[in-house]
């Protein structure tokens, strides 16, 4: 009984954060900050900036086999390799698919990364606020449910996540994709200058160059990151931590106020509710290492396990109130998973411009902002609209293969860039349906015996028809700007492959119809909150990864003022 | 669509581009009994001096380093070994055997002996062939060209050799230009400014 009790205060700490990605380091960041002693638990190994990196200085021939996986390593990766960027490089960072099975009922890419860090050491940076034309779209339409929040209550959150993490990008003043805190843009090549004049001029579209999470200037608050060398092997992790990880900026600054207890190896599997007490009260994991369950408890439970993540441990928390999952006393979570689709538009020739290159390796592209469904602009085809991402270069070697010349001359001619080439890509929004849903498999196992995940998800007609547009329009402006042998492309992704799956614990004004307050606290469980992908109520066009930094931070500041006031015990 | 525009359709997703006419280079050095520099995991030594030889005709030694040098054979016999499938190391090993079939038809010896001018004109030959035939590929992954879906032996090989050639450190640094830490993007730059492509 003393034993017990002992044991239960060595393992009560003032607040826990399930996993370290890009929320959950945010999360630790703010609460530790705030003096909260902090358990941060996390699946994977622990990964230190620069010491655990072990490809990020490596040429092209120090990587085997060209940079390709051997077929042997790529047994490990069925679902993970459907995105074709694991390699030598970055393998380490992607699960092992064998060992975290989850099933489809139709296709469904889950593309994770379980370490320290998360996706933050893999993650393409790009960095976009949403506006009210996002969070107001719910109510205009009628679909799904309002969100509680407007752009106001985050537009704060912002500045200070913005600040904090080092942006870079041009200020435009585009009402629906609102500035930021901008360190200096990086530059558009000559093709991509000519493109945004020609986009102005002829469609009144805006270009803008890719608003990234890099540094272009040093940050006086942390001055342990340096200036983006334009490498562009960012995925390897970055000596310089000159992009955002969670790694270099968030665990570390949370690890310096001396109250982050970072535990690896931790497998959170579900939250416990003590039924006296009518509340949760920490947190059971498994140990990968040595299979032993232990219990956590704290006052206050930061869920950022990542949206599909989080939404298992609410489902698989079982207890007599709430029999279904935490949280799930509207029968709503696990429902409304969202992605955005991707990998559709158009490509074009160059002519010209021979005598113009770049240096360095930009790991950034251009950005159009979404114009449809806006203003005049309004489709009958479908509702919300999309962005296009791309950039212009020159063709690389690996264009020689189908040059008609071999030997001394192909060699001589391939010493010189290729022609110029230019290429934009959609990124189209995704509604919220309560059939796209997540639901746990009791029955299927992981290798650890914990239940696995059935994701059962599709595009729907919204989207079928906004992909079209997201096509032709592209093909449209490539044209349309005097690009030559403009050709569209369609690789039909499945969902998931966007990699920003979201939605299945979303935030809402009622209870009844959502599964998070506007506080991102749990309505069932007030000390439970959930701040990463899971608690959006619509996706937006938009990547999403700094409105779930923004969200954390600011639930944080919330969690803590509460706290003192006594309203979470 | 004529085959210049398929082969450039073709070739887009993935960075290449067609241009400029067929020309063969001159090839430095005189005939000697060829000689492997390293030992082959996958290849037979006759199948390796095929691959030795034959990358060497794709991108041969001129006042810079050429496949050998940059150690492209035994980069093509590591591919072959370790990321292969069985079925593409079937295809490609019988790919490997006809093209020697032919050259000891043609020239009454195996590829790697025949002299230089016989080794180009066979290379050529099935190079044109096979480039003539071509229709289009994947958006993703490797070359796939061929009417017939398979990959030519000769654009495979040519593939490999210009892979494993470029990310050596022989030909991205002489050849092409390689900087691992190249400071600011800079976007505009005259090209005489920069000099050479970029290897990556
Ligand atoms: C290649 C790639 C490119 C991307 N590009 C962009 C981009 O340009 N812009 C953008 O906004 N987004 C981008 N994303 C998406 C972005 O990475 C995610 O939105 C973001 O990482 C989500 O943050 P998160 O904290 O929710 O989850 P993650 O970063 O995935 O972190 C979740 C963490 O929780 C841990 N965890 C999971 N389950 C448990 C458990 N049960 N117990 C304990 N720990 C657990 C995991 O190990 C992991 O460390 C990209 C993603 C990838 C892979
Ligand atoms: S491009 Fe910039 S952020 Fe990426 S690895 Fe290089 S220096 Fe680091």
């Amino acid at each position: 009984m003393n034993l017990n009790i002992e044991a239960q205060k060595q393992n009560t700490y003032d607040a826990i954060v399930v996993g370290t990605g890009i929320s959950g380091g945010w999360a630790a960041k703010e609460l530790t900050e705030k003096g909260l002693k902090t358990l941060v638990l996390e699946r994977g190994r622990d990964v230190k900036h620069q010491v655990d990196y072990p490809t990020m200085t490596k040429d092209p021939w120090q990587l085997p086999h060209g940079n390709k996986l051997t077929e042997e390593e790529l047994k490990f990766y069925p679902v993970q390799s459907r995105t074709y960027w694991v390699n030598q490089a970055n393998k380490h960072w992607w699960v092992n698919d064998l060992e975290n099975p989850y099933t489809e009922v139709k296709p469904f890419d889950w593309i994770r990364g379980y370490h320290a860090g998360g996706r933050s050491l893999m993650w393409g940076k790009q960095t976009y606020r949403l506006s009210d034309l996002d969070f107001e779209s719910n109510a205009k339409d009628g679909v799904g449910i309002d969100w509680p929040i407007r752009y106001k209550d985050l537009a704060p959150w912002y500045d200070y996540v913005e600040s904090y993490i080092g942006v870079s990008g041009q200020a435009e003043g585009i009402p629906h994709l609102p500035d930021g805190k901008f360190l200096p843009p990086m530059e558009l090549n000559c093709v991509e200058e000519v493109f945004r004049d020609k986009l102005s001029e002829k469609f009144g579209r805006k270009l803008t160059i890719g608003r990234v999470a890099h540094l272009t200037a040093p940050l006086p608050h942390d001055p342990s990151r340096g200036v983006c060398q334009s490498r562009n092997m960012c995925d390897r992790g970055c000596p310089y931590g000159a992009y955002f990880s969670s790694n270099a900026s968030t665990l570390p600054a949370a690890m310096k106020t001396g109250n982050m207890t970072l535990r690896p190896h931790s497998i959170v599997h579900s939250v416990i509710y003590d039924e006296q007490k009518r509340k949760a009260i920490g947190v059971r994991v498994l140990d990968a290492n040595t299979k032993e369950e232990i219990e956590f408890f704290a006052k206050v439970i930061f869920l950022n396990a990542s949206a599909l993540g989080s939404t298992f441990v609410l489902l698989n928390s079982i207890s007599s109130s709430h029999p279904q999952g935490l949280g799930n006393n509207s029968g709503h979570l696990g429902h409304y998973l969202m992605d955005h689709q991707y990998r559709t538009g158009a490509e074009a020739d160059v002519e010209g411009f021979e005598d113009k290159y770049y240096i360095g390796r930009r790991p950034n592209g251009i950005y159009i902002p979404r114009f449809r469904n806006i203003g005049n602009d309004k489709r009958t085809d479908y509702i919300r609209g999309f962005g296009y991402q791309g950039g212009a270069s020159r063709e690389s070697w690996a264009r020689g293969v189908a040059e008609m010349s071999f030997g001394a001359d192909l060699k001589k001619s391939l010493e010189n860039p290729g022609p110029w080439k230019i290429g934009i890509t959609g990124f189209g929004e995704c509604l919220p349906y309560y059939e796209n849903k997540v639901t746990i498999n009791a029955d299927k196992k992981d290798i650890y015996g914990l239940p696995t995940l059935n994701i059962d998800a599709e595009w729907k007609e919204n989207e079928k028809a906004m992909r079209k547009d997201m096509k032709e329009s592209a093909a449209e402006m490539l044209e349309g700007a005097g690009f030559k042998n403009v050709r569209t492309y369609d690789v039909a992704d499945n969902m998931g492959l966007g990699i920003h799956e979201m939605g299945t614990a979303r935030m809402g004004k009622d209870q009844k119809t959502s599964v998070l307050n506007k506080w991102n606290q749990v309505h069932d469980a007030p000390n439970v909150f959930v701040t990463d992908g899971a608690c959006m109520t619509s996706s937006a066009c938009q990547n999403p990864s700094l409105t779930y930094m923004a969200l954390t931070a600011r639930a944080a500041d919330y969690a803590v003022s509460e706290l003192k006031k006594g309203n979470l015990k | 669509m004529n085959r210049r525009e398929a082969l450039q359709r073709t070739a887009l997703a993935l960075g290449y581009a067609v241009t400029g006419p067929a020309l063969i280079g001159m090839l430095n050095g005189c005939k000697a009994a060829p000689e492997l520099n390293y030992t082959p995991q996958f290849f037979t030594p006759e199948q390796a001096l095929l691959i030795a030889e034959l990358a060497e005709v794709l991108v041969p030694k001129t006042d810079t380093p050429g496949a050998k040098d940059a150690g492209v054979p035994a980069f093509i016999d590591g591919i072959l070994k370790e990321v292969y499938p069985q079925a593409d190391k079937d295809r490609f090993t019988k790919g490997l055997t006809d093209f020697d079939e032919e050259a000891k038809k043609t020239y009454g010896e195996p590829f790697a002996t025949c002299s230089t001018d016989e080794k180009i004109a066979l290379v050529k030959k099935h190079h044109e062939d096979a480039l003539s035939k071509s229709s289009g590929g994947g958006s993703v992954g490797w070359w796939r060209a061929g009417s017939d879906g398979g990959k030519p032996f000769i654009l495979e090989m040519k593939e490999l050799t210009l892979l494993g050639f470029f990310t050596s450190q022989a030909g991205a640094t002489q050849v092409l230009q390689y900087n691992q830490v190249p400071g600011p993007y800079k976007g505009c730059v005259p090209l005489a400014e920069v000099g050479k492509a970029w290897a990556t």
